[in-house]
């Protein structure tokens, strides 16, 4: 069950993540609805990584996310503990873009903080997974 | 059936998610704004820099342009007076222009206004083309750059401009008139041609002697090491 609803999780960051790698390879500016900073965001020279999209290295990491999920609730326990170990190195990540944003750009972009929320709650349903697990 | 249903979910996710990005990629060359999808829109970074030096279409003339024609090193930006990294560029290129001076490094201004994601980028490029006609382009550059956060989210950016426009001295009527001028929308035009034509995408886009600098390349150091490279192959 927590691994099917870590399944669903996973596939709001995919769609995040995909909407921003299209954006991003459009050539447009993304807006903020709710926060105000996308621009200064989504075009610092944190935005990619070598040349490649950050956006889209989150859709490839949301993509091994969801199919490791969905194996396990199918009962590929076997692959747990490789899900928990990229769903903590997304977390590092994840910690270090809020870094970036809250102290060096110094603006949030919506997108991003949804994804952060979405790697949040995966981080959560993985370490209550391997709660429930142990106990 | 249960071995395998995981793997269908994974590749119908899978396909879904590719299918996607191709609807999208596809409505946004499609969509206004995008009459002409640059050829160079997917390309890395890393790539356009090894791209040949493309003359391009020729773009508004004379371009606005600091320093000497002469110059071993001659950098022209394509900018959105709207987009916030042409903002962050902007003091970059002011510091440059004072250190190497104007007669190893000369600095192009061209409009390249997101239209229409940033609402106000082409009334900016406009007023800047109308203090251009008084011969103040470069001082309403400045001011526009210099003061971006203020008129960015400004409902109407009109009385903000003129109040540019006086402070740096030009005539106001005139000022208003030129604005919708047919000269200054054909400069924007042209401007725009040269864009498309040189596969620019986005805002801030340089070029450094006709090379592509990669966006990651627009640090002050970085930049700065590009241009004595320049100057070292141009004595």
């Amino acid at each position: 069950m927590l691994y099917s609803a870590a399944a669903l999780v996973s596939l709001i960051g995919l769609a995040d993540s995909i909407y921003l790698t299209v954006e991003h390879l459009s050539g447009r500016s993304v807006r903020c609805t709710i926060t105000s900073g996308c621009s200064e965001v989504l075009s610092s020279p944190y935005a990619t990584v070598r040349g490649i999209p950050l956006a889209a290295i989150g859709a490839v990491a949301y993509f091994i996310v969801f199919s490791l999920t969905t194996l396990v609730a199918f009962g590929y326990k076997g692959l747990g503990k490789i899900l928990r170990l990229v769903v903590a190195a997304m977390f590092l990540i994840t910690l270090w873009l809020f870094y970036l944003q809250a102290f060096v750009i110094g603006h949030f972009c919506q997108f991003c903080l949804l994804s952060a929320l979405v790697t949040t709650t995966l981080t959560v349903l993985a370490i209550v997974a391997q709660r429930a697990k142990a106990g | 059936m249960k071995r395998t249903l995981p793997f269908v979910i994974i590749a119908v996710v899978l396909l879904g998610g590719l299918l996607t990005v191709w609807y999208l990629q596809r409505s946004t060359a499609e969509g206004p704004g995008a009459s002409s999808p640059p050829p160079t829109t997917n390309a890395s970074p890393a790539a356009r820099t090894t791209t040949t030096a493309n003359p391009g279409e020729l773009g508004a003339e004379p371009p606005h342009a600091l320093g000497s024609a002469g110059a071993p090193a001659t950098l022209e930006e394509f900018g959105d007076f709207e987009c916030p990294p042409c903002g962050i560029l902007h003091p970059i290129l002011k510091q440059l222009e004072g250190e190497f001076g104007p007669t190893k490094l000369r600095i192009i201004f061209r409009e390249f206004p997101l239209v229409p994601t940033h609402a106000h980028a082409l009334a900016a490029a406009r007023a800047a083309e109308a203090a251009g006609l008084q011969g103040k382009f470069w001082e309403m550059h400045d001011m526009l750059y210099e003061h971006q956060k203020d008129w960015h989210e400004a409902f109407d950016v009109r009385p903000i401009f003129e109040g540019y426009a006086t402070k740096i001295g030009l005539d106001l009527e005139q000022f208003r008139r030129d604005q919708t001028s047919e000269i200054v929308e054909q400069r924007i035009f042209q401007d725009g041609k040269r864009a498309h034509s040189l596969g620019v995408a986005g805002t801030p886009t340089v070029f450094l002697n006709g090379r592509e600098v990669p966006f990651e390349s627009l640090a002050p150091e970085t930049l700065k090491s590009l241009i004595n490279s320049e100057l070292a192959a141009h004595p």
